[in-house]
């Protein structure tokens, strides 16, 4: 779900780095507050976990595909949502810094997509009101299980489904896309709805283990609730994983195939043909030759004229030739340049033993 | 320097760790902390650094160690981590090295003199900006020498030095630590390394003292060493431990 | 190799090359950042059928891989998973935007293909753009830089810190996901029994180890501030690199200079 820079308007990105600096902030101040200075190693050893673990292939039962888990759900569990925001900020900026995952300028939507729903949404709107309500049964320890469950898929699918929406958003906003809004929900909501499916599984499972292995570690968690058994989690899950592959089915298979939703969204339709999705005919790839289909579309184009600003020419067509002319001088710079610095970098070794 | 009387270690209420351990170590001395897995050695380290709640009395330098003297136990102590990954947080060597120093209210200058000392007598200098991800192993426990002695420490504590190093770095380190003045307890399973660096040893069995005495007797005493499930060092015993 | 040891290759490969010498690795990390920053927020302001005036930005980013001798083949080995995604974005743009923009010889251009072209190629620059400041910035480097925009100390140290144990447990995940599959040839992944202990056992020692850590740090007087290597003075040269090339970043934006040289050259031949 990481964007790209090119996908956003600066304003839109602006805004949502204003947006996302603000939750930062408030969240530095109540961890000073807090005043925990333990919590910071241990922010910077879960963050480092998280960005490792989201590269382990957890194969889905019964598909042959496989998925990965959520960070901000799990930081959030693990660290409370205000430090598992700043861990998530964190491994955020090293995908984009050294991964070239997202980008500088688009970093602040991405914050807000995957670290804000994931942590905030997440922990105060779903992971605390179900570890603390009476779902499934008292405080048993098997209920408390089925609750780390039901609180991970649920937390999943929901911020999955919000972070989602809100690139929709961020991309049309900013005016990239010519892909209608509508459309554009139609294909990402139903995809990050299976990958939801299968990221709240991961999580759940891992929280679990925590929960039996070491209960402190969880937030709202009362460690001392008495001992269950071991098979009862092992059920559950399975008859999870069956309402999964039943519900998910052929999406999480498609998505899951695919390195990321985002991606499949736009790929996977391409592959699958736009004539069938869009209603649009293949034949008419943009390009046309002659002027056959012009006359028709007269009226589209003046009514996409205004807003076309070459900022001093008078008429689109008529650039077209000092245009390409233009750029061919721009491109013969680049390639001098290319050489100039080689030469450059040549003579200053060369330079250097003396 | 470090006395320890009726030290006893809890991790759970029933089952202690440690059980009275007593002993001295004098200033300048260099003591082997020896015992099988589980004995209880890393446990009275982190106890004698106040990282671990104990009862009964350690002192270091004549101060108690309880939370309030921990700033002033600490500046006297260095600890050396059997994992230098844990030990190094910091993405270059010389950041590690100066962050001790500056931490107890050093200057920039004298943390940076402190650091060029300390690289000089370990000869250690072109490590100085290298990335801690990027060390070999022997590298990275030099370095991570490198930074405790940067604080200056009256005592060293080192947990297993030696522990998956290669021969040749193993004898670097076993030499480095022949050449450290300062007064030093080392916990290692490698017997020929506490032979080669200590003068006195003490045996750790089960939680308490088996026995304390000069290193060279209590290396030797095989039935000593196997009534604490441990072995001669090589050197003595010979490949098939007879 | 699994995923975790190409990871780590592409980082260590992203240190061999910011631990390099040239006149960019040698500029300061602050002028670097904002410049960088600049040509982005400048690169994407471009409308979206103003191709012929981003053209232009093509030349900075040719200019800095120049200066720095940093391969222009690893940029695109790195760029290899994201670049799809930007260009994917884009394909849509000649279904819904038809409308004819400009002929070329007897072909006419619709507004989607010229918008798609310059969505491409935005992405293409603010990617290679991002991928050179680390290429030529070390991660300290870069940090002490944020700290000079006054970013709060603890997320520059929680960055610092993570950075350090990213390297550490990707390693860890990779030496276990390769243990795992030498006992489980032929499976794709990891198996459903073992979806929570996988991780979970890592988890935590990973808490142990972050236990640990938090102890060597008080040991060595930590209270909650770090203290950080020196940071480089921002000299003049550094300030004129960053105020020329923001200068010419704008110029560029208002004035559509390939265009203006174009015209130049074939009004001359009219």
């Amino acid at each position: 779900m990481h964007m790209a820079d090119a996908l956003l308007a600066p304003a839109v990105a602006a805004t949502m780095y204003v947006a996302s600096g603000t939750v930062a902030g408030v969240s530095i101040h109540q961890l000073k507050k807090d005043n925990e200075p333990q919590k910071l190693p241990t922010m910077a050893v879960a963050a480092a976990l998280v960005f490792a673990g989201q590269m382990i292939n957890y194969t889905i039962p019964g598909t042959g595909s496989s998925g990965h888990m959520c960070g901000g759900m799990l930081l959030s569990a693990l660290l409370g949502p205000q430090a598992g925001f700043l861990s998530m900020i964190v491994i955020l900026t090293v995908q984009c810094l050294f991964f070239a995952d997202g980008g500088l300028m688009a970093l602040g939507a991405n914050i807000w997509n995957m670290a804000f729903y994931g942590c905030f949404v997440g922990y105060y709107l779903i992971w605390r009101p179900i570890m603390h309500s009476r779902w499934f049964g008292g405080e048993t320890r098997k209920a408390e299980r089925l609750r780390i469950i039901a609180a991970s898929v649920i937390g999943c699918i929901v911020t999955l489904q919000l972070g989602a929406f809100s690139v929709v958003l961020e991309t049309t906003l900013s005016g990239i896309t010519e892909l209608p809004f509508g459309a554009f929900v139609a294909l990402m909501q139903p995809i990050h709805l299976a990958i939801g499916l299968v990221e709240g599984l991961v999580t759940a499972a891992v929280l679990v283990f925590v929960f039996e292995s070491r209960p402190a570690l969880l937030m709202d968690v009362d460690p001392a609730t008495g001992p269950g058994t071991q098979r009862s989690l092992q059920t559950t899950l399975v008859i999870l994983a069956a309402v999964v592959v039943l519900v998910g089915g052929g999406l999480s298979l498609l998505a899951s195939s695919h390195p990321d939703g985002l991606e499949w969204a736009l790929f996977g339709n391409e592959e699958a043909g736009y004539s069938k999705n869009m209603g649009l005919d293949e034949e008419n790839f943009g390009v046309k030759s002659g002027v056959a289909d012009t006359a028709s579309s007269i009226q589209e184009a003046t009514s996409f004229l205004p807003d076309y600003a070459f900022p001093d020419s008078d008429s689109p067509v008529g650039t077209t030739v000092s245009g390409l002319v233009g750029s061919a001088i721009v491109a013969g710079l680049a390639v001098l340049i290319c050489m100039a610095g080689g030469f450059f970098r040549r003579r200053k070794k060369q330079q250097q033993p003396a | 320097m470090i006395r320890l009387e009726n030290v006893s270690v809890y991790y759970t209420k029933d089952a202690p760790v440690l059980r009275n351990v007593s002993f001295t170590v004098e200033k300048g001395e260099a003591v082997g902390l020896i015992g099988a897995n589980g004995a209880g050695k890393t446990t009275l380290m982190r106890a004698l650094l106040g990282l671990l709640p104990h009862e009964g009395l350690i002192t270091v330098d004549g101060t108690e160690v309880t939370p309030k003297t921990l700033p002033e136990i600490r500046r006297k102590m260095g600890f050396v981590l059997q994992n230098s990954d844990n030990q190094m947080f910091m993405p270059t060597v010389y950041e590690d090295m100066i962050f001790g120093p500056m931490n107890y209210g050093a200057s920039r200058e004298e943390a940076d003199a402190r650091v060029d000392a300390v690289l000089a007598r370990l000869d250690l200098a072109d490590l100085k900006h290298r990335h801690n991800h990027k060390l070999s192993g022997g590298e990275k426990r030099m370095a991570a020498i490198a930074t405790v002695l940067a604080m200056e420490p009256e005592v060293l504590l080192m947990d297993e030095p030696t522990s998956a190093l290669d021969p040749r770095n193993r004898r670097l380190i076993i030499r480095t630590i022949r050449e450290l003045p300062e007064t030093k307890l080392i916990t290692s399973h490698d017997l020929d390394m506490i032979w080669d660096t200590c003068d006195r040893v003490i045996v750790l069995g089960r939680g308490s003292v088996a026995a304390d005495g000069p290193a060279q007797e209590i290396l030797q005493d095989r039935a000593l060493l196997e009534a604490n499930r441990l072995e001669l060092p090589l050197r003595l015993a010979g490949p098939d431990g007879a | 190799m699994n995923r975790m040891d190409r990871s780590l290759l592409e980082l260590r490969e992203m240190d061999t090359l910011a631990a390099g010498d040239s006149p960019v690795h040698r500029l300061h990390a602050l002028a670097k950042l904002l410049t960088t920053v600049a040509y982005i927020i400048v690169t994407v302001s471009f409308g979206k059928y103003q191709l012929d005036g981003l053209l232009i930005m093509v030349l900075w980013p040719a200019l800095l891989f120049s200066l720095s001798g940093i391969p222009v083949g690893t940029c695109f080995r790195k760029l290899r998973f994201v670049l799809p995604l930007v260009m994917a974005v884009g394909l849509f743009n000649p279904f819904f935007d038809r409308a004819p923009l400009l002929t070329v010889g007897g072909l006419t251009v619709s507004g989607g293909v010229v918008s798609m072209i310059t969505l491409m190629l935005k992405g293409l620059f603010c990617l290679a753009a991002s991928f050179l400041l680390m290429a030529t910035t070390s991660i300290d480097d870069l940090c002490a830089a944020l700290r000079r925009l006054h970013l709060p100390s603890i997320l520059v140290t929680l960055l610092l810190l993570t950075y350090r144990y990213v390297g550490v447990m990707t390693e860890e995940l990779s030496v276990m996901t390769d243990a795992y599959h030498l006992r489980a040839p032929g499976q794709r992944g990891i198996r459903f029994a073992a979806w929570g202990s996988f991780l979970g056992q890592l988890l935590l020692r990973s808490m142990d180890r972050a236990e640990e850590l938090y102890g060597s740090m008080q040991l060595r007087g930590f209270s909650g501030n770090f203290a950080y290597a020196e940071d480089r003075r921002f000299t003049g040269r550094d300030a004129l690199w960053l105020i020329l090339w923001t200068a010419a970043f704008v110029l560029c934006r208002l004035y559509n200079i390939p265009g203006l040289l174009g015209r130049l050259l074939t009004g001359g031949i009219r």
